[in-house]
């Protein structure tokens, strides 16, 4: 036999109250009280601290596990949530049928659930909390509310203590009330509620998730452990939604997958494209490498509910197939390839370059995600000497002494190796961007080409200037030359 | 007369068997065809290269008679570096390489840097302005896989070696890594021989340990020459960039070793045999205006407008 159970929370500056179990309600406990109370009433009472981002967590997952109904899944304040089962019912035979199927499945899970059905957000809501689990037909609002306490309208507590001071205490009080002085008296929030769950003025719920365009789905009577199982339906999948791709002339730029296992865990695999595609073999090609780098499933008891969606689409120009086999100069195959190696290894796995204006070396040049095009157009060779490898931060070398105060080093030690400086070019001189924002006295660098004994050649730079107020100079080396 | 053609049959037969193993083209034992293109002007190609045109002359002729001709294309080849400060030596003598590969190609197709994040991180990251301008490489055509394991830097660089789609692809790889051993590089040398494209294993900072590359290159920096300017050499100047190849591993196992000079101009390399001779390229002392769209007109007669009363 547990002890009765109470969850506190802080509250206006007091331990209070949050939640309680069964037993705690039938010691008379309830919401609000003050925590050293109960103490004192029961002693063998067990107090837990809330923790609201666990109880997030909870429901975000359950939320993830409701999207086997629809897509359109938006939390309902911090206990419950909304589904927007428009056109979904039929696929689970019928709406009477979809809300004893949820319910029961809520309850093999674990969950104590409450839940309702009908036309509008806001008397699905009202249904949930204070209905029997069956539909409310459209147009049965109003009959539906009547004997319903004010709470099913979702007001704001201040509202409901005023409403019920004035002896207004059900829905149907002031359902046929006259309108302008409630809400005079009692705000316009009151009957913006009321019309909401009657369904005279609309009410959007925002999804949780984006709605992806196309979906495919499999519900599986036998869950599905193995790897190769699931691909095999990949592929399957992709070839129906190959053919929903050719009819709307697209080609999918992401794609997602979603494993419901038996025990309510969903898991998320997402792989792009660089190019529109729609063939299920590159498709599962891609899945694969995603697979493989997931490494164990984790499939625990199976997957019972696999679904395929294309996430974003984009225009698909059928291309001609070339008479002569051989190199394809568009670069297909390698935009394929480095699809495959973003799935597998992550976005930022494999880049190209391309040149930004800058005369900071560091910002001269730009990260970009490699699309197979081919280059567009070449800009200007640059016409200073510059480093073929560039160190990813500039790192300080000793210099004891240069030969003239602006000139180079005659020896620098860098990485703990002494380098005498043979011949050297420079200086070239480089101002920090003051038009870009940052500080306005930051010292210039003065950038020298330098030749040690064996032939290797540094880029090393002078940070400020002898003499100057700033203190003495320091000195970097910033890249390597061929 | 009969037993002697049964019996160099044989001998053909065995020394094709051999080649076939050994993953080499049989003809290196016949006599060699003096020229790749047939009387009648046709060339013969095979995955987008001349066929018989399966090795890249160095320009140093002590180098390319070692090398039989040059470094194999189709083919592993490694580049080994003593010191990671040798670094910048190491990788511009291989990009040189691939600028006189792509060169000659008649697709400008990109070239994969597939790099452990250590390498890049010690070393430094290609940087497209250098390699723009000391090897005309765009910073589009240089693509730079930055992967942090091993195992997974070498399974990028199979499945690039085994796409046509790339002109060269180079895998960087500091200090020891057990992992590329004889097994794993014979992998990459198939595929690299499949596909026809060369493959370059660049080593930094480790001993040379048994790989299955028919040539190893132990490249280190040489003192650059000096600035021709105005036919006359600039005192004290750094001219392009100079490297010290020495040959590790070939199949003549003939040892030989050159000083090579890359002039950007031409797009190849000069061997320097006297080390005191200068630069033959001009380096940029002044403005080289290259690759301008639009250059400026001449001067017309009119200099002036008249001015109008």
């Amino acid at each position: 036999m547990c002890p009765p159970l109470v969850i506190s929370h802080r509250d206006s500056n007091a331990q209070r109250v949050a939640a309680i179990c069964e037993q705690s309600a039938a010691l008379g406990l309830r919401r609000g009280l003050g925590i050293a109370d109960v103490r004192a009433m029961y002693p063998q009472v067990e107090i837990v601290e809330a923790e609201p981002d666990a109880d997030r967590r909870l429901l975000t997952s359950l939320a993830d596990w409701c999207d086997r109904y629809t897509p359109l899944v938006a939390f309902a304040g911090g206990d419950g949530l909304f589904l927007d089962i428009t056109g979904c019912a039929h696929l689970f035979g019928g709406e009477q049928t979809m809300l004893d199927d949820l319910g029961r499945r809520l309850a093999e899970q674990g969950f104590c659930a409450r839940v309702g059905l009908a036309s509008t957000p806001g008397m699905a809501w009202a249904a949930a909390r204070f209905l029997k689990p069956v539909p409310v037909a459209p147009g049965d609002e109003a009959e539906a509310l009547s004997p319903l306490p004010l709470a099913a309208l979702r007001l704001e507590p201040a509202v409901r203590t005023s409403l019920k001071s004035v002896g207004l205490r059900t829905v149907e009080a002031i359902l046929h009330a006259p309108r302008p002085p409630l809400a005079r008296r009692f705000g316009a929030g009151l009957l913006l509620r009321l019309d909401q769950a009657l369904g005279a003025v609309d009410e959007a719920v925002s999804p949780r998730l984006p709605v992806a365009p196309l979906s495919v789905e499999r519900h599986l009577a036998e869950p599905v452990v193995q790897t190769e199982e699931v691909e095999r339906l990949i592929f399957i999948m992709a070839g129906t939604l190959q053919e929903d791709l050719v009819r709307r002339g697209e080609g999918a730029r992401s794609l997602q997958l979603s494993l419901f296992r038996v025990d309510g865990v969903v898991k998320r695999l997402a792989v792009g494209a660089s190019r529109p595609l729609r063939e299920p073999a590159l498709v599962l090609k891609l899945f694969r490498e995603r697979l493989t780098a997931l490494g164990e499933m984790e499939a625990g008891c199976g997957f019972e509910l696999i679904r395929l969606s294309v996430m974003a689409a984009a225009r698909f120009d059928p291309e001609q197939a070339d008479l002569v086999a051989g190199d394809r100069p568009d670069g297909a195959d390698l935009a394929l390839f480095a699809d495959r190696i973003r799935a597998r290894l992550g976005n930022e796995a494999i880049l190209a370059s391309t040149l930004v204006e800058s005369h900071l070396p560091e910002r001269a040049v730009a990260r970009v995600p490699f699309t197979g095009q081919p280059a567009s157009a070449s800009p200007d060779a640059p016409v200073r000497e510059r480093p073929i490898r560039l160190l990813p931060h500039p790192e300080p070398v000793d210099v004891a002494m240069a030969e003239v105060p602006e000139g180079p080093p005659r020896n620098f030690r860098w990485r703990r190796v002494l380098y005498r400086v043979i011949r050297a070019e420079g200086p070239e001189r480089i101002a920090p961007e003051w038009w870009l924002g940052g500080e306005d006295d930051e010292p210039t660098r003065d950038y020298f080409r330098v030749e040690d004994e064996d032939g290797r050649r540094f880029w090393i730079y002078r940070h400020g200037l002898y003499g100057a107020p700033t203190g003495t100079p320091r000195w970097f080396l910033h890249g390597l030359f061929a | 007369m009969a037993t002697n053609a049964v019996a160099h049959e044989a001998v053909c037969a065995l020394r094709r068997e051999i080649a076939r193993i050994e993953g080499r083209l049989p003809d290196q034992f016949e006599p060699p065809v003096a020229s790749t293109s047939t009387d009648d002007g046709l060339l013969l190609r095979h995955g987008g290269l001349p066929v018989g045109q399966h090795v890249l002359p160095t320009g140093a002729a002590r180098l390319d008679a070692a090398l039989q001709g040059g470094l194999p294309l189709a083919a592993l080849t490694e580049i080994h570096g003593r010191q990671t400060r040798d670094a910048g030596a190491v990788a511009g003598f291989t990009l040189a390489l691939c600028a006189a590969v792509l060169k000659t190609a008649p697709v400008k197709a990109p070239l994969l840097w597939v790099a452990t994040g250590e390498a890049l991180s010690e070393a430094g990251r290609p940087y497209a302005p250098g390699l723009l301008h000391r090897f005309g490489l765009t910073a589009e055509t240089v693509l730079i896989a930055d992967i942090r394991r091993l195992e997974d830097a070498l399974w990028v660089a199979e499945e690039a070696a085994a796409l046509t789609g790339f002109s060269a692809v180079i895998l960087e790889v500091r200090g020891r890594a057990k992992k590329l051993d004889l097994t794993a590089t014979r992998r990459l040398h198939r595929r690299a021989q499949a596909a026809a494209r060369p493959f370059f294993l660049l080593r930094q900072a480790g001993l040379p340990e048994p790989t299955a590359a028919p040539v190893r290159l132990i490249v280190s920096p040489a003192p650059a020459g000096e600035r021709r300017v105005l036919s006359r050499f600039l005192t004290g100047s750094i001219g392009p960039p100079a490297f010290l190849a020495e040959i590790g591993r070939s199949r003549s196992a003939i040892p030989a070793k050159a000083v090579l000079e890359w002039n950007r101009d031409e797009c190849a390399f000069h061997e320097r045999t006297d080390p005191a001779d200068g630069a033959q390229d001009t380096g940029a002392v002044a403005a080289v205006s290259g690759q301008r769209p639009h250059p400026a007109g001449a001067a017309g007669a009119q200099l002036a407008l008249r001015k109008i009363a």
